[in-house]
């Protein structure tokens, strides 16, 4: 690759990156009471994302009718499971299920795109499960109301979110320092070092070792801060990080869910509403994947600028770091706070 | 990388992040309603019979007891009706009412409220009632949820009735049907008059115009 390639790609890397935070910066900043003005609502929500939000309800409907066919007969339960991986995929799309908190983090981080669709995979199965063992436990085992349901929901809501904070505090606080010790006067710049090893890049090979910091004094997220360590972060470590991310994000499970699961129990046929939102999972899993590499991707390529740019580069990629946790951060607390509300789970 | 592929990105990210704020609908509620006149021919209320989807109808009654199975008598719902109506004063019951271009409180439900069960559908009957009985030659009255969280919608079969009005012209918008229900409406302004209180737009709410001399 040319170095004038190069340098294009970085830049688009650095485009992106920038959409995404003035995205995340806008979901955060137009955050109201309930999520929405009261305001009548607008028309038609424009063109592809509009067409996103039509197919969405289009499968969620679609899933009272499935589960009354298989009740009947069996074999529509494989179009339940079909009507169900589709409307996980659609709905992804749509406020929750981590987006956000996920790219952010792998942003943050600089993870790589293979841990950034574990990640999203492990957050979206605990959703599933989450939502399984709600019903199951509520209504299977105690026969409780749906204001029980939904009580235990902003319990979980709350743990969720305040786990999101932390998470972002963390970050925040190990970002930040990095970048401020940047912007110290007579502060020393590690750029093209040796110790760089950026590889957010979509088609990257997982190194022997990962390097989380360019920095020899940066603490790793989960910090303590030592001097680098070549071999370590290999393994379990990773996932250990990433474990409060996971538990973090996934634990709030989906509202549509946890109806269908309903109603699937009033049918007889709780199990099948147990893999139908099994596969839900699956299809959230791979929109949040999809986008969380695509994240990873950007910072990747953004990386190679600061590579290629030293000083400069550097200090902008760590002013996205420390945004990216910022970001975090921002997004638990509304979510905390009930400023902005992903979903609702309501007795009407 | 061309700026092809530069475009090509910056939709991508755009279509992942932009105007996806809204969760889809999780309760559908068919409509049923009726405007209450009153003998001097002021409208005192607005009375609402809300059918709920067979899901969140089967979500709703989980767990509550009943008598007979899958059977539930109006006292046996009585407790979650409660919880129904207190939930909705929060959203103003969905209900937004102008009068002659002027905005027209209405209070909480009158005591009568019920819910009912029938072949798997929920059905939440009540009574709203205005602040104070509304004389207008053009009464609006808005149903819908700014969320989408809730998905309104008239019924096909006398969505809207008028009880012991005066001759009043009743109009029913339905959304995605603005081109009739307009049509009609825009005939009952005098030529001359400003047609503010049509600018509905694309607007989804579900709209009862009455037009009375």
């Amino acid at each position: 690759m040319t170095s004038g390639q190069r340098s294009t790609l970085a830049q688009c890397a650095l485009f992106i990156l920038c959409m995404l935070l003035v995205f995340g910066a806008l979901d955060v900043a137009l955050a109201q009471p309930f999520g929405m003005t009261r305001s009548a609502p607008s028309p038609e929500i424009g063109g592809f994302a509009g067409w996103i939000f039509a197919k969405q309800a289009e499968f969620y409907r679609m899933m009272s009718g499935t589960i009354r066919a298989a009740k009947a007969d069996g074999s529509a339960a494989y179009t339940l499971m079909g009507i169900s991986f589709l409307y996980g995929i659609f709905h992804a799309a749509g406020p929750g299920h981590g987006k956000a908190v996920i790219s952010s983090y792998l942003v943050a981080n600089n993870e790589t795109w293979r841990r950034g669709v574990v990640l999203s995979f492990a957050s979206a199965l605990l959703q599933a499960v989450v939502a399984i063992a709600i019903v199951g436990i509520a209504a299977v085992l105690l026969n409780a109301t749906a204001k029980t349901m939904g009580n235990a929901v902003r319990v979980i809501e709350i743990v969720s979110y305040a786990l999101i904070v932390l998470i972002g505090l963390r970050l925040l606080w190990v970002k930040g320092r990095a970048l401020l010790h940047l912007l110290r006067p007579g502060a020393h710049d590690h750029h093209g070092h040796a110790h760089d090893h950026h590889h957010g890049h979509g088609r990257a090979h997982d190194h022997g070792h990962d390097h989380h910091h360019d920095d020899e004094e940066e603490a790793s997220a989960w910090g303590h801060a030592h001097a680098l360590e070549p071999a370590e972060l290999k393994g379990p470590h990773w996932l250990r990080r990433g474990l409060t991310a996971i538990v973090a994000v996934g634990l709030r499970p989906c509202s549509g869910a946890i109806i269908v699961l309903v109603f699937a129990l009033a049918q007889g046929l709780f199990w099948i509403g147990a893999a139908s939102t099994f596969v839900m999972g699956l299809g959230t899993a791979i929109t949040v994947a999809t986008i969380a590499t695509i994240a990873v991707g950007a910072r990747g390529l953004a990386g190679k600028l600061a590579q290629a740019k030293p000083g400069a580069g550097m200090l902008l990629l760590r002013g996205f770091e420390t945004a990216a946790a910022l970001l975090i951060v921002a997004f638990g607390a509304l979510l905390l706070t009930g400023y902005m509300v992903s979903e609702r789970l309501v007795g009407i | 990388m061309t700026a092809s592929i530069r475009i090509f990105l910056a939709a991508l990210l755009t279509v992942a992040f932009a105007g996806l704020a809204r969760a889809h609908p999780h309760v559908w509620v068919t409509m049923h309603s009726e405007l209450i006149y009153a003998p001097d021919g002021t409208v005192t209320g607005v009375r609402h019979h809300w059918a709920f989807d067979d899901m969140f109808s089967t979500f709703a009654t989980q767990g509550l007891e009943s008598k007979e199975k899958d059977k539930f008598t109006r006292e046996e719902l009585a407790p979650l009706a409660k919880v129904n109506v207190e939930s909705l004063k929060e959203y103003d019951y969905f209900t937004y009412a102008t009068a002659d271009g002027v905005k027209v409180p209405l209070t909480d439900p009158l005591p009568d409220y019920w819910l009912d069960y029938k072949d798997s559908i929920l059905t939440l009957n009540f009574t709203l009632p205005f602040k104070t009985p509304v004389k207008a030659k053009e009464l609006k009255i808005d149903i819908y949820d700014a969320t989408i969280f809730v998905d309104f919608a008239f019924a096909k079969d006398k969505p809207v009735q008028l009880v012991g009005a005066p001759a009043c012209k009743l109009d029913v918008a339905l959304p995605r049907e603005m081109t009739f229900a307009e049509g009609k409406a825009l005939s009952n302004i005098p030529a001359d008059q400003q047609n503010t209180t049509m600018a509905w737009g694309a607007q989804f709410a579900n709209k009862i115009l009455v037009h009375c001399p």
